[in-house]
């Protein structure tokens, strides 16, 4: 990777460390694309996404109506900058104000949205993107080129680099250029094979020339009414989307800081959906009348963390040791009550390239013992550091860990953490923690996690192997020699690596049957990954 | 100068002495009094109860409360009879195990707040003037703040330690104790022994806790009775809110967090330490109230004084 990219990924990590998002994790989840998809999409194929394939509703979409949506509670911070957005609130609020140029389906697969067509040069140093025609703002401007360049100059702006900046890899401001009216091209110094996955990263949706946060305009498919941060957002339909619907007459979301009063509101039907169903409940709406879950199986997941560089998981034969501690079904069953499915220890599972082959690695509890023993550590204790603000399921996967681990003889101690403490300075540097992260593809995660520039990089992976692979990857346009790379890459993760990935987790939400056009999200994005255009009343 | 210490010897030291006498055999008075009380009775059953069931719990838990015996949320089966919790531990189990650090960690704060508060109260009462004033108008800032907000607030600052929550929560304590025993101690120290062993020159922190204190125990004893109850509530709240002990701790505290949110699946798992807790509030509350009717001299189950 480019010093550039390099430089940019810091900064993108110095500024945001202290908000550790749902969007490192979720917000991203329109940054993780499948390169195979990706060339595929640049011959302008049209999004298929439809609102009348209603689960809980049936019958044909019907207009009208106000929804209410319960979501996870933010604060008033807030923010209707799409470009700053990084808890859950924020994308469930933004996703209604603005698009992206691409986007993931809830199959996970990259389609256009507010781009016809999308193409590179053989070389991947050029890529043009050539604008839906028709498209306006909510104020009724036309959306055009001049509107395009000025969200990616905002975004990867030297002096101040924003979050989507690192998904933009290789991009300068005065690269960002205006073809005509509608197409816009993107020159980079070096190849990105990946660029249209900084195209569908939410982070990194349209605003207009002039934007200004505090009278937002877009051109998603809802214009705001009120908004109260930390409370709750009206929306009124937008009837210039580009899309079918919005189909309901208005939309309220409102932010719970409590996950019971969450459920009772939509138990007692004040709210229509909600995301995030405790696991605990998922049987108590099921035996509801009139109440649904949404479960979605998804490429998300919550690591254990082990710093390659500190004593004693710096020998590869302790972080060996402890990957063989886990009973990955176990695990998944008192930790995520069974909603999810057993991972390998390696991410990415959607990615074309990921190697399915590799053995699935099991409990051998021997063989830990006989490894740590090797390496000097028979009788190990280490401490971990988990925190509530990691997922409510966390603590619970760390308290089995450690009673594993007990089987091996290593003694673990827990240190439950406050979420400031965890995601703030010590963030990075604990020895033995965890973390969370949402659907992506091998490259996008790599940048945001592994490599050693990523903002993120929870075990200070670094390994010139693994990442010439990495690097070679990022410049290859071909999907099948790239797919190899990627999966020599993940072996590599797989036999030494710091990360202990045991399941990936479902997404479960809930909603009333006289909600429609709802579906499963594999991104990982609650709620029909947000898009509430396609929602209607049954 | 011989003569006089002669006179003094005799006559106002053995006062003092049997002063004190009658003072212990006072406050024996008053336990054996309270003791005639129903309430009082019920009261130190309900404490001997959990207080054996925190001690002698784990020796009959059926299974390790850190141990995996179920999917999460299971109801009771023959191996768990009360159902398993939020991860898959036994419920009964973790029952049995839980209640050592509510009552533990309540008794040390109630112990430490009394061994601050009386000495505060001591000082003031016997010093009165400005540093009577001094330490009862510092110890009024504290008691305007409700406790557990006081707790709260100083945790925050300082950090969920579990040492920092006993000392908290005993200083929390501290100015209501203060306020009683300065109370009580006003009178005692206007009392003949006392000025006797002014006389004698003895050393004042002597003076205060070898013949004042002595004589204030009936008082302390219902206070004690009273803020081992409020110990109680607020070590299983700072639980519940997460500043106890760290998973995968039992504690009957922690247990009502981890596990409210699936009440309507396993309501055992909540409803059983909430019952506990409560319980042995009740337990220590009728204590302290069948204890607080003999101190005045009632001798009723109800009404006032007769």
């Amino acid at each position: 990777m480019s010093d550039e990219i390099e430089t940019r990924a810091r900064k993108a990590a110095r500024r945001s460390l202290t908000r550790r998002d749902f969007l490192k994790g979720v917000g991203a989840t329109g940054a993780g694309l499948a390169f195979g998809p990706l060339l595929a999409s640049c011959g302008g194929e049209e999004s298929t996404t439809t609102s009348t394939a209603a689960q809980g509703g049936g019958g044909g979409p019907k207009t009208g109506g106000s929804l209410k949506v319960g979501i996870v509670g933010g604060s008033a911070k807030d923010t209707l900058d799409p470009h700053l957005a990084t808890t859950e609130p924020d994308i469930a609020l933004n996703t209604q104000l603005y698009d992206s140029l691409m986007g993931w389906d809830q199959d996970y697969v990259l389609k256009n949205r507010l781009a016809e067509e999308v193409s590179a040069n053989p070389e991947a140093t050029v890529w043009t993107v050539r604008l839906r025609p028709d498209l306006s703002w909510h104020d009724g401007k036309p959306v055009t080129s001049d509107d395009v360049v000025y969200t990616f100059q905002r975004i990867v702006d030297p002096a101040n680099p924003l979050s989507g900046a690192a998904s933009l890899g290789g991009l300068k401001p005065e690269n960002v250029i205006k073809v005509d009216e509608r197409t816009v091209e993107f020159r980079l110094d070096i190849p990105n094979a990946i660029l249209t996955e900084g195209f569908a990263y939410r982070q990194n949706m349209l605003i207009p020339v002039g934007f200004d946060p505090t009278k937002p305009v877009g051109c998603g498919p809802f214009k705001l009414g009120e908004f109260k941060p930390g409370q709750q957002a009206t929306f009124s339909p937008f009837d210039g989307f580009w899309e079918d619907g919005p189909y309901v007459a208005d939309l309220t979301i409102i932010e719970f800081a409590d996950e019971a009063a969450r459920v009772n509101a939509f138990l007692s039907d004040t709210v229509h959906m909600i995301s995030q169903l405790p696991r605990a409940q998922v049987t108590v709406v099921e035996g509801s009348a009139g109440h649904k879950v949404l479960r979605a199986s998804t490429g998300a997941w919550q690591p254990f963390t082990m710093r390659i560089d500190e004593k004693p998981y710096s020998d590869v034969r302790v972080r060996q040791a402890f990957r063989l501690i886990v009973d990955r079904q176990q695990m998944l069953e008192q930790a995520y009550s069974g909603y999810g499915w057993v991972a390998n220890d390696m991410y990415s599972p959607f990615d074309p390239g990921f190697p399915k082959d590799l053995p699935q690695r099991e409990q051998d509890l021997e063989k830990a013992k006989s490894l740590l023993k090797e390496a000097g550590y028979a009788d190990l204790t280490v401490e971990l550091v988990t925190s509530d603000a990691v997922g409510g399921s966390a603590v619970s996967a760390a308290q089995v860990f450690a009673e594993q681990a007990k089987g091996a003889g290593v003694t673990v101690n827990l240190n439950k953490v406050d979420p400031g403490v965890f995601y703030g300075d010590q963030y990075l540097t604990w020895p033995f923690a965890q973390d969370f992260w949402y659907t992506r593809n091998y490259l996008a995660q790599a940048a945001a996690g592994t490599l050693p520039t990523a903002p993120y990089n929870e075990t200070h992976w670094k390994d010139e192997e693994w990442q010439k692979l990495v690097e070679e990857a990022y410049r290859t346009p071909d999907d099948a020699k790239r797919n190899e790379l990627v999966a020599a890459a993940a072996t590599i993760e797989y036999e030494r690596g710091g990360l202990i990935v045991w399941a990936f987790n479902d997404q479960i939400d809930a909603y009333n049957e006289k909600i429609g056009g709802v579906k499963p999200d594999k991104s990982g994005t609650p709620l029909t990954g947000f898009r509430f255009h396609k929602v209607h009343f049954a | 100068m011989s003569e006089i210490r002669s006179v003094t010897d005799s006559e106002l030291v053995e006062p003092a002495k049997v002063h004190g006498a009658r003072r212990r055999s006072e406050w024996v008075e008053i336990l054996h009094n309270a003791w005639g009380f129903n309430r009082t009775r019920v009261g130190v059953g309900i404490f001997a109860f959990i207080l054996l069931l925190a001690a002698l719990g784990p020796f009959f838990a059926p299974h390790s409360p850190t141990e995996f015996v179920a999917a999460p949320f299971s109801g009771p089966s023959a191996g768990t009879v009360l159902g398993v919790d939020y991860i898959g531990h036994d419920v009964l189990s973790r029952v049995l195990w839980g209640g050592r650090t509510v009552l533990g960690l309540a008794i040390a704060a109630t112990i430490i707040g009394l061994v601050l508060g009386v000495s505060f109260g001591l000082i003031a009462g016997y010093a009165r003037r400005w540093l009577d004033e001094t330490v009862m108008r510092l110890l009024d800032v504290l008691l305007a703040f409700p406790q557990i907000v006081l707790v709260l607030l100083l945790i925050s600052l300082l950090g969920p330690k579990l040492w920092l929550i006993v000392l908290m929560v005993g200083l929390s304590h501290a100015p209501r104790i203060a306020r009683v025993s300065r109370a009580a101690a006003l009178e005692v120290v206007q009392r003949d022994f006392v000025r006797a062993a002014e006389a004698l020159g003895e050393i004042k922190p002597r003076i205060l806790f070898f013949e004042v204190l002595p004589n204030i125990t009936s008082p302390l004893l219902v206070e004690f009775g009273l803020r081992l109850t409020y110990s109680i509530g607020l070590i299983a709240a700072l639980s519940f809110l997460g500043f106890g002990l760290q998973p995968p701790a039992a504690d009957w505290g922690l247990m009502i967090n981890e596990n409210r949110i699936g009440i309507t699946v396993q309501p055992w798992a909540v409803v059983l330490p909430v019952s506990l807790i409560a319980i042995l509030t009740i337990g220590t509350n009728l204590i302290a109230d069948g204890l607080g009717r003999a101190l005045i001299g009632i001798e009723r189950e109800s009404g006032g004084p007769s």
